[in-house]
């Protein structure tokens, strides 16, 4: 019998709150996390960032000298796990065994800051500003800082993650579009499916509003629509997590639910079809007739916006309610699917209609997601 | 659950690239690893590698249309192994579009040739972005993790799913699991599985010399990876890929694929210990280990072979036999247990996709590749090794381990068959 997967805890960290309740609160009053970024923007075409402001991994985990060792995004991620954790009311070693926790998230790229490339660089140049291999052999690695490594690769977020919550089960990290994060939370709902594991923790972090992200941003044409159409999606940051069990299991240790997962597709972006027909072919691989609502994927990209829409009209969906989160907190990227999933369990718990809410995952990268979620009365 | 068999195998690596050669030369304990060639490491503190030779990157672009204007080294790795094992596996068009491509890869590489001109300026990162931005010219500040994935996905038409995983040094080995577990719960017939990694460029290099993992026996390239041995230093990083088509039985019969071997089991664990050691107890490896064996449905005394994951660290080779006779109890004992590691050196992401079809052609040669430089083990290594040279593999499962920095874990268990 194919077991069924329910939220029991949502961990965020975004620009507008750290609840689904709070973000979609803030969302619902019109709030916009959109700032000016502290870099000079005249080179990009986009001039907006959405950060987070005040972050603090401390307030989660004073003194903790694994904190030292992090990205900013590792911060988020562990901060987010976290909050989900104990939203979930599960603790490893105490509600299952560190072993039965299945652990997938994924990540963005990298996010160095200018100045520690600054601090590479400085002892790696010549003269002449070309490369001095020699100079950078004798005196420039004894300036690297050992930890760089920790920093940079990217599954460490989700190994400090492991780490933080004491998470030892079956696991894997994914890279580095909104997609791949989507894949990571399939993985999980896999792994409840199959039996392998009565619950698993999936996320994503990513940290897209520093100089390094604009430029390879920038370079990827994701700031295309702004300069055809003088907007587009505004890079925010954070990380989300999700805490996913085996329905049985949640129901038996008394916890209530978010939402059921009753549905989930992935698409590959052929080659030669467009972004609308991706979408389509997404959401009508879902066994979904009448839909409450949709936290839609649109992000100020009028390509990605238009795409959807249009999707939406191809399939015939016709949602009471249609929500545009990015459109608030930023483009989240890797981080942004957990995001969407969470706002939708938020929403579907809400819903007194019994029909499903949607969470499209579209938009960057090769791989487009949707979920259905339903409500689950209180037990 | 369906069965799953690998029918095609592709590999570029230090000791030989395409399969043939990998073969032949890894079964004849040839070192793939020498002085640094790729750029000038005369300064640094480790200077050898193991360097794939004699790639020919313009026959590789060639093929690959969509790959001019790359430039990352593991890119091209990984298109070339691609393509050996698709050819192998003798794919036709229409299993290619129905399959579902699992790649794992490394870190995405700064070069820092692109930014040292603007060491002197006094705002770094504007004359950073004016440098790759202004001029519009095509170089990437840092070349997409899911590049490759993309390059092969237009080019075989792949559209049952992309995965581009991350993991470390478990990526290649958690690539192969994850797309067998997809194929076995039905979500597609075929599955293009592999992994490529290529840390040798003077950053990569540099920021594993600061972790103090590299062996540092410079003079004495060849010798220098010495799994399991009382003298072992550290590792030696590698570079490359490789790949493999798996395939349910049931779509391999009806196409008559020459079929390698079964994947028949996959564990992963995480050790949540620390990021830059692994947990001295060995628990996650056992974990992994034995999520494997239960995965396969089997007993400890069914295994007939570990390929180790096996690097030459101080740590990793204690902690691995340990973990090993725990998992497989007094068994251990009486199995060979080899690391192909101290020939190709670490290959890092790439690593455990290299192991994979190194299991999938030790049962299908029946020979065990050994495990060079192997002296005097360590007081702490007792199993057997493999420290002679190849020999006949006798049996009919092999297990393979592979351990990423940051505690993840991952084993495969491949049988003959039959």
């Amino acid at each position: 019998m194919v077991k069924n997967v329910v939220i029991t805890g949502v961990g965020l960290v975004t620009p507008l709150g750290r609840s689904p309740r709070e973000v979609l609160g803030r969302v619902g009053r019109g709030e916009v996390a959109t700032s000016i970024p502290s870099f000079d923007v005249a080179s990009f075409a986009c001039p907006f960032c959405a950060p987070v402001v005040s972050f603090d991994a401390e307030e989660c985990f004073c003194e903790n000298k694994n904190l030292r060792l992090m990205s900013r995004d590792a911060q988020m991620a562990v901060v987010a796990a976290h909050i989900a954790m104990e939203d979930a009311y599960v603790k490893a070693d105490e509600t299952y065994a560190s072993e039965e926790i299945a652990l997938y998230g994924s990540t963005g790229v990298s996010s160095l800051s200018v100045e520690e490339i600054a601090r590479i660089i400085e002892y790696a140049a010549g003269s002449d500003g070309s490369l001095d291999l020699k100079r950078f052999g004798q005196v420039g690695l004894k300036r690297v800082r050992p930890v760089l490594s920790f920093r940079i690769l990217a599954n460490m977020p989700i190994c400090f993650v492991s780490i933080f919550e004491n998470i030892r089960g079956q696991n894997a990290v994914y890279a580095p579009w909104e997609g791949q994060g989507a894949q990571a939370i399939a993985a999980g709902i896999r792994a409840i499916r199959r039996g392998d594991v009565p619950c698993a923790l999936v996320g994503s972090c990513d940290v897209k509003t520093s100089e390094l992200s604009f430029i390879n941003l920038q370079q990827l044409g994701v700031f295309e629509s702004w300069e055809l159409h003088g907007k587009g999606c505004i890079p925010g940051e954070g990380a989300a997590f999700l805490v996913l069990e085996d329905a049985e299991h949640a129901n038996k240790r008394g916890k209530r639910a978010y939402a059921k997962i009753t549905d989930y597709a992935i698409c590959s972006t052929a080659g030669d079809s467009s972004l609308k027909d991706t979408f389509s072919s997404t959401i009508s691989k879902l066994k979904t007739n009448s839909i409450e609502a949709v936290v839609a994927a649109g992000d100020g990209d009028m390509t990605i916006s238009e795409s959807e829409q249009q999707a939406f009209e191809e399939v015939g969906l016709e949602p009471c309610e249609l929500l545009r989160p990015k459109l608030h907190l930023g483009n989240l990227f890797a981080a942004a699917a957990a995001v969407q999933v969470g706002l939708a369990a938020e929403l579907a718990g809400r819903g007194e209609s019994g029909r499903p809410v949607l969470a499209d995952c579209f938009g960057y990268g090769s791989e487009q997601a949707s979920f259905a979620l339903e409500g689950i009365c209180a037990k | 659950m369906r069965k799953v068999v690998i029918t095609g195998v592709g590999v570029v690596s230090p000791v030989g690239s395409g399969v043939e050669m990998f073969w032949s030369n890894l079964t004849s304990g040839r070192s793939g690893i020498g002085p640094i060639t790729l750029f000038d490491a005369s300064a640094f503190p480790i200077r050898i590698a193991g360097e794939v030779k004699d790639f020919e990157l313009e026959s590789i672009t060639e093929q690959f249309p969509n790959s001019n204007g790359c430039r990352d080294r593991k890119v091209f790795l990984a298109l070339a192994a691609a393509q050996e094992a698709v050819t192998d596996a003798k794919l036709s068009d229409g299993d290619l579009h129905r399959a579902l491509l699992h790649m794992g890869v490394g870190l995405e590489a700064i070069r820092l040739e692109d930014l040292t001109p603007y060491a002197d300026s006094s705002d770094f990162g504007h004359s950073i972005v004016s440098s790759l931005i202004d001029d519009q010219t095509d170089r990437m500040l840092q070349t997409p993790l899911d590049c490759a994935s993309n390059i092969l996905g237009r080019r075989y038409g792949l559209l049952a799913g992309r995965y581009t995983n991350c993991s470390a040094c478990a990526a290649g080995a958690q690539v192969v699991g994850e797309a067998w577990q997809m194929l076995r719960e039905g979500l597609a017939q075929v599955a293009l599985a592999g992994a490529t990694d290529s840390m040798l460029n003077p950053l990569g290099l540099g920021g594993f010399s600061l972790l103090r993992v590299l062996s540092d026996e410079n003079e004495n390239p060849q010798q220098a990876c010495r799994p399991f041995d009382a003298s072992r230093k550290g590792t030696v990083l590698g570079e490359g890929a490789a790949f493999v088509v798996l395939e349910t039985l049931e779509n391999a019969l009806a196409r008559n694929a020459c079929i390698y071997a079964e994947l028949i089991g996959y564990g992963s664990s995480m050790d949540a210990y620390r990021v830059s050691d692994p947990d001295n107890t060995g628990r996650g490896a056992i974990q992994s280990m034995n999520n494997a064996l239960w995965a396969a449905g089997l007993k400890a005394d069914d295994i007939d072979c570990v390929n180790a994951h096996g690097t030459g660290t101080l740590k990793n080779d204690v902690v691995e036999t340990a973990a090993i006779k725990e998992s497989l109890g007094r068994h251990a004992y009486d199995i060979p247990v080899h690391a192909v590691k101290s020939m190709t050196g670490h290959m890092i992401a790439a690593s455990g996709a290299l192991e994979a079809v190194v299991a999938a052609l030790t049962i299908r040669h029946e020979v065990v590749p050994p495990t060079i430089n192997l002296e005097t083990a360590d007081d702490e290594c007792d199993l057997d090794y493999v420290a002679d040279g190849s020999r006949e593999f006798v049996g009919e499962t092999v297990l393979s381990n592979s351990f990423g920095f940051g505690g993840q874990n991952a084993t495969l268990i491949l049988r003959r068959y039959a």
